[in-house]
């Protein structure tokens, strides 16, 4: 196991009504956290305070195992983007670049300017150095945002929303910079966001708050597949979320939704951990329901079932239908399967899930 | 054939016409002013020892108490702007105070203060307001400032604050990202707000009256002087000291709104 970069215990911040509470995790070195949750939920408010802009109640934060709960921000040398990349509007790119560096009295220091001008090649901003931040596009100020805020090499990186204002084409480059830049400096990055392919794409760690907690962490796929609550499994819309109870058949436990004579199962007994109650959520994602043409044998033994499809949305790469047939059920499939296999609106279809694939959530 | 748009016309036709005679009337204000002088009469009496005493001791007493309003304005307005704390509302209103008073009640007020109330310890410690130029000095000061308090708290909340964060992350003090970020953010409003502060003091009669007092060459600012001399007749000098102030306002308006403009353009 790496050795760790962050560690944040027990932390409870006030601001008016809204409290972050009793938020702890850990981040590794060089490791790429995604902080996930909806608007509202404190992942800025928490950002800000593991930057030292906000004071705790209490709790601890440790950096490299230093104590800087209390640090104000500039004695933690951690570098901080907001999502508007904010730059000063009466210095060029290259003066903001440098900005930090003035800070330290290292504006003029030789070491500080080769470093900047790597970093401007790295991010492909050279050319734009002399111009002013009204001059430039979306992507380019945040590209200016990252590299002020990572020239004087901080350990950690904060990163508050950094894509979200950016349209489609940028944020794709950017994500491709961001993935460069982390690997080509190893520092670790804090990256918040309300965008769970952000999270995939990026993360080696993944966190989702709502109103101030803390609701599940793990690495982003587990957290994807696994939602560990009725909260997370909707934030990172889980297409498919349907009540039910356990029942044991022959000393195997099946899911049964008794409105829509759905059966599933036998359901593998590690999914039914702890003191799941009999009462639970199924989850499926859209893409992992298998889609076929209806004349195929349906059966419960091999967890098929029949259904119409009622609407289809062709994106660019994919499919999205919405089927009806014990339920109503999203289902994802490629622009090639789509095509290949003659669908339409209307098509009887054979829907199947494997059982390993489905997730419960308690209903607690 | 009716026309439609007679209604939207008419109403905003009724703008316009509302504008233009209030233009009309400004205008005639100001010519009105100089049909009642030529330009030998304004010479005459700019040379007049009178004039440059007013002229001079209007000039420092408002630029000493528009320096000290803003020394004062600063930290009262990014206070204001910045905290939301109990209080704040009490502390906003009691600024406002000196807007709303009638002049001539702020310089009552303040004749109070300086005078029956802390007079004597002031005066042993060597500091004469009552009567003297620097109780005109406090008088300007204390009518203008809350013009600068209002239009700094303005300029700072125009200011995001993220940016302030932003410096701090970089390495700066709170003094440092004041001074480095929040001003240069702030500038075009200060500025604006500087030079409204100083038009205000400026311009300041009443309270400086009643603190200062009405004294020919010892007091007698260029309002001052104004009043002095309607009150004994001398038209031409007051009409010409008038003048003078209409083109001292006319600069002040035009830098102001230069810089304002540039704001915009920002």
């Amino acid at each position: 196991m790496k050795p760790l970069l962050l560690q944040v215990s027990a932390l409870n911040v006030q601001a008016g009504r809204f409290a972050l509470q009793n938020i702890s995790f850990s981040l590794e070195m060089g490791a790429y956290f995604i902080i996930l949750g909806p608007t509202g939920c404190g992942k800025t408010m928490l950002l800000e305070t593991l930057a030292g802009l906000r004071k705790p109640v209490s709790g601890k934060i440790l950096l490299k195992g230093k104590d800087i709960t209390y640090l104000p921000p500039e004695e933690r040398g951690l570098g901080f983007a907001y999502q508007d990349s904010l730059l000063y509007p009466f210095l060029n790119v290259k003066e903001n670049i440098l900005f930090g560096a003035k800070a330290g009295k290292k504006g003029r220091d030789v070491n500080i300017l080769k470093r900047m001008d790597r970093l401007a090649e790295a991010m492909g901003i050279s050319h734009l150095l002399p111009r002013y931040p009204s001059a430039l596009s979306g992507g380019e100020k945040q590209r200016v945002s990252l590299a002020r805020a990572i020239l004087t090499n901080p350990p950690l990186l904060l990163l508050d929303e950094p894509l979200s204002a950016l349209d489609p084409q940028t944020r794709d480059s950017m994500r491709t910079l961001l993935q460069e830049i982390h690997q080509a400096e190893g520092m670790g990055i804090i990256h918040v966001t309300h965008d769970f392919n952000e999270a995939l794409q990026l993360g080696t760690q993944a966190l989702v708050m709502n109103n101030g907690n803390i609701q599940q962490q793990g690495d982003p796929l587990t957290v994807f597949e696994k939602p560990g609550s009725l909260f997370v499994a909707g934030f990172l819309q889980s297409e498919n979320i349907v009540k039910g109870i356990i029942e044991r058949e022959g000393g195997s436990p099946w899911f049964k939704n008794v409105e829509n004579d759905l059966s599933l199962g036998p359901l593998p007994e590690d999914l039914l951990r702890g003191n799941m109650p009999n009462e639970v959520y199924l989850v499926i994602h859209a893409g992992q329901i298998e889609v076929s043409c209806g004349e195929e044998f349906c059966d419960q033994r091999t967890n098929s079932w029949t259904a119409l499809v009622e609407k289809a949305i062709i994106n660019s790469s994919h499919v999205d239908l919405t089927c009806k047939g014990k339920g109503c059920w999203h289902v994802t499939l490629s622009r090639h399967e789509w095509q290949s296999r003659a669908m339409d609106v209307g098509s009887k279809v054979k829907l199947s899930v494997k059982m390993e694939r489905i997730h419960l959530i308690s209903n607690s | 054939m009716k026309n439609p748009n007679l209604k939207k016309d008419l109403f905003f036709g009724s703008f316009w016409l509302t504008s233009t005679l209030l233009v009309l009337f400004f205008l005639f204000i100001i010519i009105g002013l100089f049909t009642y002088s030529d330009l030998g009469m304004l010479l005459g009496v700019l040379r007049q020892p009178e004039f440059h005493f007013a002229i001079k001791l209007t000039l420092w007493t408002s630029v000493t108490a528009t320096f000290f309003a803003v020394v004062v304005a600063l930290p009262c307005a990014y206070v204001l702007s910045r905290y939301r704390l109990p209080g704040m509302v009490f502390f906003d209103t009691l600024v406002d105070i000196p807007i709303v008073l009638p002049p001539l009640v702020s310089g009552i007020a303040l004749l109070i203060f300086f005078g029956p109330l802390f007079g004597d310890q002031l005066v042993k410690a060597g500091i004469r307001v009552v009567f003297t130029p620097l109780g005109v000095v406090v008088a300007q000061w204390f009518v203008a400032v809350p013009y600068a308090i209002k239009s700094f708290k303005q300029a700072f909340n125009g200011v995001d604050r993220r940016m302030e964060n932003i410096a701090r992350t970089l390495g700066f003090s709170p003094a440092g990202a004041f001074f480095r970020v929040t001003i240069p953010l702030a500038k075009s409003g200060l500025i604006g707000g500087l030079v409204m502060t100083w038009a205000r003091a400026l311009g300041e009669f009443g309270a400086t009256a009643m603190l200062a007092g009405i004294t020919r060459m010892k007091t007698e600012t260029l309002s001052v002087a104004v009043f002095l001399n309607m009150s004994i007749g001398d038209i031409e000098f007051a009409i010409s000291t008038a003048i003078v102030m209409l083109f001292i306002a006319l600069i002040l308006l035009i830098i102001l709104k230069t810089v304002m403009r540039k704001e915009v353009r920002v």
